[in-house]
């Protein structure tokens, strides 16, 4: 085991009759694959941290004046940046899978007037819906409608 | 020092029975305090593993009548008619509560419960939840009790001394083994739920649990234990481990075969007839063994063993139906029964016999009830149809705690003082062994001994001799049990020392079967007996009955509860 | 399926509160056979090396749920775990997130708490004499397979506590009711038997909160029934808000 629990963990409300050694976390914690991925998902709120900075560095320059606008709109072109965005990019879509084709199949409520439905048909419709805004935005971007 | 506490009703045992019991007698009386006193957590009693549903009548063409007849036939017409009678009637009542508190039965599309073939059975009318009734059996049970707040659970008490005053039951004595300190439960009445002893055995679908507990507690205080020589070997257990695959699996069209992939129940005459694998247990593991004489046994890395097909049911219908006899093929032999053969051979799974009680659940003790596989109320007889025993935890269960709560009220609370020395000298008992150097005996030495001696005098087929060597081995081991050498001297959760007491209960329960088993010269039921092969009921329509000497049982005889259905050849 | 005898090096906790400040570990060299499971090499020295060991278990065919012990590190039920998996070294440890009383042995009482808090059993708003009408000639209600199967997979829980031993939340906060008890009592609420939701919800959204999972998904991971509990505890998080929101909105929560 490498590290303690908290040492309240799965106390039971009556102490017990004899001396316990106290609750430990599994040794796993760091090296298995899958709390890697977990913890990095975790991390990934840093990212949106920084992008709200980001944001809101825009949003001053832009109520400043012109001036400051385009400077701090040019300096977006800066190599760090792109990374930046790159990163968020790979954070948006890793969250955004984890959530929506991982979780939301298993989340639907069961027993409501809605039938619960496959996995499958879950995905897929976010999937879809994902590529109808996709597509939305590219045309408005590119000025095809609108 | 002993702590004493007080109940109305003490329960021994946290399984099928014994949840069924506590229930009963929470709800007849709310003021009543009900002790349960379990050496597992309740959800980790053995009622978990029973696999392929419970009987009662459910549907319009089947009666009361029928159900009866059935496990007359199937006891091999030594079980107490009255009893079977009564027990037939309480079936539908109480798997219908069990549906009511939650219990998943499988469904038909009109919303009503299902219900399956089993093995003797004429008709359909095994409930199910697919396969893994017993353990959705306890888990309701359990989470039920939960609501009394008039249940006190005693989890991992384990009692090894029944108290009692004048003749009567009047409490247990407990070691909790977390710390290893002595309790008196008084109660008024004392209800036994503690299951069977398979585990003196080698081979059992039994769990690490089932060591005879209560049978021995009962014994030592000269209750009888009755029809003890009956022991189920159920036909299709997984070789190597004994992990049970359900009766179901041949209830949903399931075959067995030989080497030569022969449906053997069909090809050969086994007495089974048309009913091929939905025969009774007893004929259809006799059928096998006689298999594995004949050269037809399949022998390769899973031992001599014949093999179960269910190929043909497809994997949909198997999926619906018999998932954990998948899951636990898959785990346990690495056979997918989808597109393969499960190989399996008789395995020992339930004790007929047990301590002796009547319709009420009462034994000869006053104060002291019994229900579920530790009692012999004799529904079972000779051989236990499938699916009877679920039913008979709960009809018994309920039996006992009502009538022990009836009984509990119009008797004294008996001598705090006198069952505290009864309960003291215990600890004292206890105290001593732990860690004890007296001895020379390794448990685990003793135990292998004992299921050797055991599974070589009471097989599926018996033999004079080899019955009376059993019979010897068990008496000189019951002996050798009484000076065990235990290393753990400590007090907190000491499992040695536990397992040394339950191989004292196990030593006893086994003596009395292989006595039992030696004195019934006739083969019936699960009692087959290759020197006297046919019944006798001109001299054997009895039910034995052990008592506890020194020297080994002393064996007496009970009437049998004859009713309206006659003695008749059993065949099917 | 395996492959033949070998010797393995099973590395196991021993504490006894009696002599031991701090758990420690102890090695034993164990002689296997082909097809053992861990808990076959654990009881191998309990019988033959050192019967001291002290460790539950039962029906060794994956139902009980007595058997539970982190292996190498992972939480597992160790009758169904077979050696094969492992090398020729294995860890055998008390399950993590649970106070120890000996050896193998951790003390349960805190989840039985959890368990009891979660109401799990049927509750109707009638008691079974006045509820007769919704009971058939047979005495019983009536349940499609569908809506059987909306909560049979959370019904087949065998509390082995592996979710809690996996689940980081439940290490971090100890008033978490956690993965086994939410997920039972969502199978009682996704029960059309059942009428105490409600009750339940309550409960949810009290001290022990369902909110407080992350969707680490550990127990669904390490869950040796395919149970699905972190399916269970976010649909719970669900039927917990909008039963909220239903008594924010409609008189007597619409009722």
């Amino acid at each position: 085991m490498a590290g303690a629990a908290h040492p309240e963990a799965m106390a039971p409300r009556k102490k017990g009759p004899t001396r316990t050694a106290p609750p430990m976390m599994p040794s796993s914690w760091w090296s298995a694959p899958r709390i890697r991925i977990y913890l990095l998902f975790g991390a990934t709120g840093l990212v949106y941290l920084l992008a709200g900075f980001l944001i809101l560095r825009l949003a001053w320059a832009l109520g400043s004046n012109p001036m400051a606008w385009q400077s701090a709109f040019d300096g977006l072109s800066n190599p760090l940046y792109v990374i930046f965005h790159l990163i968020l990019l790979v954070s948006v879509l890793g969250v955004g899978i984890r959530a929506f084709v991982r979780m939301m199949p298993k989340m639907q409520p069961r027993g409501g007037p809605l039938p619960v439905l496959p996995p499958a048909v879950v995905r897929g419709a976010i999937c879809g819906l994902w590529a109808g805004i996709t597509l939305f935005m590219v045309l408005v971007l590119s000025g095809a409608i609108f | 020092m002993v702590q004493v506490s007080r109940h109305d009703i003490v329960i021994v045992g946290g399984g099928g029975a014994g949840l069924r019991a506590a229930i009963a007698a929470a709800e007849a009386n709310p003021k009543a305090s009900i002790a349960l006193v379990s050496k597992v957590y309740p959800m980790r009693s053995h009622t978990v593993s029973a696999e392929g549903g419970a009987a009662a009548v459910a549907r319009d063409d089947d009666n009361f009548e029928l159900h009866g007849f059935d496990t007359v036939k199937g006891s091999d017409f030594i079980g107490d008619q009255n009893v079977i009678e009564y027990f037939v009637e309480q079936a539908p009542k109480e798997l219908a509560l069990l549906e009511n508190w939650g219990c998943p039965w499988s469904r038909e599309e009109d919303g009503t419960v299902s219900t399956r073939a089993f093995g003797g059975m004429t008709i359909k009318r095994t409930w199910f939840a697919t396969d893994k009734v017993g353990f959705h059996m306890l888990h309701s049970l359990f989470q039920q009790s939960m609501r009394y707040e008039n249940i006190v659970r005693y989890d991992e008490f384990f009692v090894t001394k029944l108290l009692t005053e004048n003749g009567a039951c009047k409490g247990v004595a407990a070691l909790e083994i977390r710390t290893g300190d002595y309790h008196a439960i008084l109660g008024r009445a004392v209800i036994l739920a503690t299951g069977g002893a398979g585990k003196v055995f080698p081979f059992t679908t039994n769990g690490a649990i089932k060591t005879g507990d209560g049978m021995a507690l009962a014994y030592r205080e000269g209750v009888a234990l009755k029809d003890m020589e009956f022991v189920q070997y159920h036909p299709t257990g997984l070789p190597g481990t004994g992990i049970l695959i359900t009766e179901a699996s041949r209830g949903e069209g399931g075959y067995l075969r030989n080497k030569d992939g022969d449906r053997f129940l069909v090809d050969y005459d086994y007495g089974v007839g048309k009913k091929a694998e939905l025969g009774p247990r007893d004929m259809i593991s006799r059928a096998i063994i006689q298999e594995f004489e004949a050269g037809r046994g399949i022998d390769d890395e899973h031992g001599l063993h014949a093999s179960l097909d269910l190929t043909h049911l497809g994997e949909a219908h198997i999926m619906a139906k018999l998932p954990f006899v998948r899951e636990l093929a898959r785990t346990y032999v690495g056979v997918d029964p989808v597109h393969q053969h499960i190989p399996i051979r008789p395995v020992v799974h339930y004790m007929m016999g047990g301590v002796d009680t009547n319709i009420r659940a009462e034994t000869d003790m006053p104060g002291l009830y019994a229900a579920g596989e530790v009692a012999c109320g004799s529904l079972n007889g000779a051989n236990r149809l499938g699916s009877n025993s679920l039913t008979e935890c709960l009809v018994f269960g309920n039996s006992a705690g009502v009538h022990s709560l009836e009984y509990a009220s119009g008797t004294n609370e008996g001598n705090e003082a006198s069952l505290r020395a009864q309960a003291e000298e215990e600890a004292a008992r206890v105290d001593s062994l732990r860690g004890s150097k007296q001895g020379d005996e390794k448990i685990a030495d003793l135990r292998v001994e004992m299921n050797r001696v055991m599974e070589a005098g009471c097989g599926v087929y018996r033999e004079q001799e080899t019955m009376k060597i059993a019979e010897k081995g068990m008496h000189e081991i019951r002996k050798r049990a009484s000076s065990l050498h235990l290393q753990d001297s400590s007090k907190v959760f000491n499992t040695e020392l536990v397992a040394a007491l339950e191989l004292m209960n196990m030593v006893e329960v086994a003596e009395t079967l292989a006595v039992s088993a030696a004195h019934r010269k006739e083969s019936r039921g699960a009692h087959t007996c290759r020197d006297f092969p046919h019944r006798d009921d001109q001299e054997y329509l009895y039910h034995t009955m052990a008592y506890r000497t020194e020297d080994g049982p002393r064996l007496d005889r009970k009437d049998v509860a004859l009713g309206h259905w006659e003695p008749q050849e059993r065949k099917y | 399926m395996s492959e033949g005898k070998k010797t393995i090096k099973l590395e196991i906790t021993r504490f006894d509160p009696d002599v031991d400040e701090v758990p420690k570990t102890e090695e034993y060299e164990v002689p296997t056979e082909p097809g053992w499971k861990v808990l076959d090499a654990v009881n191998y020295v309990k019988d033959h090396l050192d019967p001291s060991l002290s460790h539950r278990w039962s029906c060794r065919m994956a139902v009980c749920g007595s058997c539970g012990m982190m292996v190498n590190g992972e939480p597992k039920l160790t009758c169904k775990t077979s050696l094969d998996e492992y090398g020729d070294s294995i860890k055998v440890e008390p399950l993590a997130n649970f106070p120890i009383v000996r050896d193998l042995v951790v003390e349960i009482d805190g989840f039985m708490d959890k368990f009891k808090s979660v109401k799990p059993w049927i509750i109707r708003a009638k008691e079974r004499a006045e509820d007769m009408e919704n009971l058939n000639e047979r005495g019983t209600y009536s349940q499609s397979p569908d809506e059987l199967s909306a909560f049979k997979q959370f019904s087949m829980c065998i509390n082995c506590l592996l979710c809690y031993s996996a689940c980081p939340v439940v290490a971090n906060e100890p008033e978490f009711i956690g993965p086994a008890a939410i997920a039972l009592g969502h199978r009682y609420n996704t029960d059309s038997r059942d009428e105490g939701a409600a009750e339940r919800n309550e409960v949810f959204r009290g001290e022990g909160t369902v909110f407080s999972c992350s969707f680490a998904n550990e127990c669904s991971e390490v869950c040796p029934k395919n149970v699905d509990p972190a399916s269970a505890v976010n649909q719970a998080k669900l039927g917990a808000v909008v039963d909220w929101a239903k008594g924010l909105i409609l008189p007597r929560g619409g009722a």
